[in-house]
């Protein structure tokens, strides 16, 4: 049997390394594909964001700065899904504003407070608070 | 309205990118990776308008867009007047292919199965998700593209909301605002695109600078790199600002790598590219603070790769070749740079990763933060990318060293210097880890893959221009 030079055994060894490179790209290119047809929950952005706070955007000045309050233990997402579905305006993580919105799971009770009188229920666990204790 | 603001942002980024073009190649390629560079230079540029726009209350933006349009057009016809393009390098396009046939064959029906994969698999996350595919789309992004594309924008940058992180630089946010303000109203479908737009331009300057450098098989197995690598694609549909950071980081290393490739004596003409680098890594920092990092280290790598020799480091020496090889990249990066330094100092409150120098250096003299870093890079370098089977970085480190000897002289100093710059990026995120305020684990969970992915087509690049190079390249029969 003919013994490989060093350049052919290099070159064999350098083709093997290529196709095992490209095999593996088609995989990672499968998994790319199957993620994508496995889309989890599509759009849920838009339903628990714009979806949900359009009526109370609709109530609200265009301007300003507005407080929240929210289930306790909840996931600060659903903070960020307010201020994303509500800005312009600027929503704070505070209860000490005149208006505060309300985000709560539907069907859940807000906590009772002193300091929040319910201005209005717009459904879906959405509220708009008035405080008039705020500084 | 739309179609008129999207031919602008195009048109603009054309002639931003014909200022400083100055080599010739074949039409399809030429206009490949012009095309590509455009789209992202012409979103940075329709970031700095609507950006200088809403600082000076100018409020008819379509105006503005025009306006500069016109004067970008108006110096490219000032350009072409007095200098030509040069004749293109010799080595590069027309290089013979040293793969076998066959091996060509397979590696071209592989390209167009992984981008038919990555094409379908991003419309299918666009379409599913069209607010972003995860948090930091809507909640640091598009957030902050709400905010600018109205009247009271800087109540975007207030400190009730640090969370949004209103120090990061604007060019998403901005760019997708401009086209938000021209429409009359915010569209998901704008993020969409500009999303999907940076993704496949990426491969695309990627594919186009590897041809014109490497020859066909090169390009084909860099791009398949990369469009195999499903955290970029998902990241880019996301409308993460990871993907148009890795833009742009890419676009000024390919830059560099075609201006140093067939270096001649600086022209005004040869330093086109050179300028041109320097915008793309002005656009980085525009668009991410980690552009910035790369920005300083690319500087500093330059020089040291530039640095003249033995007795030739005299000053004369010395200033020679800052003026050959950095001069015009520094001019390229400045107008960006002292933007971002506006915006930092008089608009942005401050960043949250920096404290006190006393609690900073505490932490750098803990030795447990430093395995905690070390540990995360050794995991996420075998991690990143989300690949199937076999990390992409393994693979790439396979075929270093079953390429041959590792003769990494193949790469010349522009190259290099690249390559040094990436280094001294990740670098230059091991100290950022030492000193977060957060906690560490955490924070190195939740940004470390995210970080190595901005940096990956640059390093794909750099690699298969190394792999590709004559005296490293097996002979193939």
């Amino acid at each position: 049997m003919p013994q490989l030079s060093e350049s052919d055994r290099r070159s064999r060894c350098f083709t093997i390394g290529l196709m095992i490179f490209v095999l593996s790209c088609l995989l990672s290119s499968g998994r790319l594909l199957m993620h994508a047809c496995n889309v989890q929950d599509p759009n849920q952005v838009e339903r628990r964001s714009d979806g949900r706070f359009a009526a109370l955007k609709a109530a609200l000045p265009e301007r300003g700065v507005i407080g929240y309050t929210g289930d306790a233990g909840a996931s600060p997402g659903e903070y960020y899904l307010a201020q994303y579905a509500l800005a312009p305006l600027v929503v704070e993580y505070s209860a000490n504003h005149a208006w505060v919105v309300g985000n709560f799971h539907a069907g859940q009770l807000p906590p009772q407070t002193h300091d929040l009188q319910v201005v209005k229920d717009f459904g879906d666990g959405v509220i708009l608070f008035a405080n008039r204790d705020a500084r | 309205m739309v179609a008129l603001a999207a031919a602008l942002c195009l048109a603009s980024g054309f002639a931003l990118v014909s200022l400083g073009w100055s080599r010739r190649f074949p039409l399809g390629l030429d206009l490949l990776f012009r095309g590509a560079l455009s789209i992202g230079f012409g979103l940075g540029v329709f970031s700095v308008v609507l950006f200088l726009c809403r600082v000076a209350g100018i409020t008819n933006l379509m105006a503005a867009d025009l306006l500069v349009f016109a004067m970008l057009v108006a110096a490219l016809r000032l350009r072409t007047h007095r200098a030509s393009a040069t004749a293109p390098p010799a080595s590069a396009c027309e290089r013979a292919e040293a793969w076998p046939f066959w091996f060509q064959r397979v590696v071209t029906a592989s390209f167009a199965i992984s981008l038919f994969a990555a094409v379908y698999a991003a419309l299918r996350q666009a379409v599913a998700h069209p607010h972003g595919g995860g948090w930091d789309a809507f909640a640091i992004w598009n957030l902050h593209a709400r905010f600018l594309a109205g009247p009271h924008w800087r109540d975007g940058f207030s400190p009730r909301i640090p969370w949004s992180h209103p120090d990061y630089p604007l060019l998403l946010p901005a760019s997708v605002a401009n086209f938000w303000t021209c429409l009359g109203g915010d569209n998901t479908a704008v993020p969409e695109i500009i999303g999907l737009a940076f993704t496949f331009t990426t491969v695309g300057i990627l594919f186009a600078a590897l041809r014109i450098l490497r020859g066909r098989v090169s390009a084909m197995l860099g791009a398949m790199t990369l469009l195999a690598t499903p955290a970029f694609v998902e990241l880019g549909t996301w409308q993460y600002a990871d993907v148009p950071l890795s833009f742009f980081l890419l676009g000024a290393v390919a830059l560099l790598c075609l201006h140093d490739e067939n270096s001649q004596p600086a022209t005004a003409a040869s330093s086109g590219l050179l300028l041109l680098a320097g915008v793309a890594a002005g656009f980085g920092a525009w668009t991410k603070n980690e552009g910035v990092l790369f920005l300083c280290a690319l500087i500093v790598a330059r020089q040291l790769a530039f640095r003249p020799i033995g007795r030739k480091n005299s000053a004369t020496a010395r200033n020679i070749s800052f003026v050959r090889h950095s001069a015009p990249l520094l001019l390229g990066i400045a107008p960006l740079f002292l933007l971002i330094i506006y915006f930092k100092h008089r608009i942005a409150p401050p960043g949250d990763l920096f404290s006190d120098a006393k609690t900073m250096l505490g932490k750098l003299l803990q030795p447990a933060r430093y395995w905690a870093v070390l540990k995360a890079y050794g995991k996420e370098f075998l991690r990143f990318g989300g690949w199937l089977a076999i990390p992409g970085t393994l693979l790439l480190a396979v075929l270093y060293f079953v390429a041959g000897r590792g003769d990494r002289h193949g790469l010349n100093p522009g190259s290099r210097g690249s390559a040094l710059a990436l280094i001294l990026t990740v670098g230059g995120y091991f100290v950022i880890y030492l000193i977060t305020p957060y906690e560490i684990y955490w924070h190195l969970r939740f940004s470390l893959g995210r970080l190595f992915l901005q940096l990956w087509p640059s390093t794909i690049f750099l690699f298969f221009l190394w792999l590709g190079s004559d005296n490293t390249l097996p002979d193939s029969k």
